[in-house]
């Protein structure tokens, strides 16, 4: 899976925003703290769960389980805006 | 067919133009120049068709209004290479600073500069009542007239300081504050040129924060009432 093509994102304050260049695909904004940032820019080219959970092992000092659980919720909220293209996974 | 060519100025950049209907160059003629472009756009048969796609299909527009349509949309991506952004609102001057107001449409922003001109008569004037160029500077940003004016016709061939941006909303009692650049950035992404090209729309993106930043901004819930135009403009003093 990775985000689609038209998916930008901008770092704003801190903050990274994610808009589409399509506003009828979506039309509204998506902002992310560090760690959902982090997982956002994963999905820049294709990837699974497991290897964002992977690569954020590398970068934070968590718990997989803890990891995994983050990195679902926000794909599952991708998926909700129709930002996320192939397998789900 | 044969090309319509002309060259227009828009918030001080000269930019060549060739078109495919005379009456886009009649639409552009307070905006002409002599002056030597700094680029060039071209509108296709094929831009048309992309234009009558984009628009409502409830309404039968005629090519050479899509044509006016298509040539801003290529004019405004050029332009932000000078850090020049199409922006939707209402932007009205009084004593030579700019106020814009900016809703979804219908919310009331032309109703609302209009009780500005009964409010200040001669005072106020008109720079854009639809969607005016800003260009966005570490300084701030100036409101330019154009062309793109809304149905009213409202604009004015100038560029003034902008004071304020306004985000409007209706209500039955008229109040206005600040709000800060965070809460007002996704309006601020709502309401301006949305390009298909990634690189551009990151461009648009980098202006939403200088003019967030650099501008001041408000929040006001209106009525339609002409003491709404004297509470928004003392509440951006």
């Amino acid at each position: 899976m990775r985000l689609k093509k038209g998916f930008i994102t901008h770092e704003s304050e801190g903050e990274q925003i994610l808009v589409s260049s399509d506003t009828k695909a979506f039309s509204g904004l998506v902002r992310s703290n560090s760690t959902a940032a982090f997982i956002v820019n994963q999905l820049k080219s294709d990837t699974t769960i497991g290897q964002i959970v992977d690569a954020m092992a590398m970068e934070y000092d968590a718990p997989r389980d803890v990891m995994e659980k983050d990195v679902a919720k926000i794909v599952d909220q991708l998926v909700s805006i129709g930002a996320l293209e192939g397998e789900v996974r | 067919m044969e090309e319509i060519k002309f060259v227009v100025k828009l918030a001080g950049v000269p930019i060549g133009v060739a078109a495919l209907y005379g009456s886009t160059r009649q639409f552009c003629r307070e905006y002409l120049t002599k002056e030597t472009p700094v680029f060039s756009v071209c509108i296709t048969a094929g831009d048309i068709a992309l234009e009558r796609q984009k628009a409502d299909s409830v309404n039968c527009y005629s090519d050479a209004y899509l044509e006016t349509l298509a040539l801003y949309r290529k004019i405004a991506a050029g332009l932000l290479e000078y850090d020049t952004l199409l922006f939707h609102g209402s932007v009205v001057a009084v004593d030579g600073s700019a106020y814009l107001f900016t809703a979804k449409s219908g919310t009331g922003k032309s109703t609302h500069t209009r009780l500005w001109r009964e409010l200040f008569g001669s005072r106020a004037v008109m720079v854009n009542d639809d969607k005016p160029l800003l260009k966005v500077t570490k300084d701030g940003a100036v409101a330019y007239g154009t062309p793109w004016n809304g149905k009213h016709r409202l604009s004015t061939n100038v560029a003034v300081l902008l004071k304020a941006v306004c985000i409007l909303e209706r209500d039955e009692s008229t109040h206005i504050a600040p709000v800060a650049a965070r809460e007002a950035w996704p309006v601020l992404m709502q309401q301006s040129i949305r390009p298909s090209d990634p690189v551009k729309l990151k461009q648009v993106m980098c202006l939403i924060d200088g003019l967030s930043a650099n501008v001041k901004l408000y929040r006001m819930g209106c009525n339609m009432d002409l003491s709404a135009a004297k509470i928004a403009y003392e509440g951006m003093q």
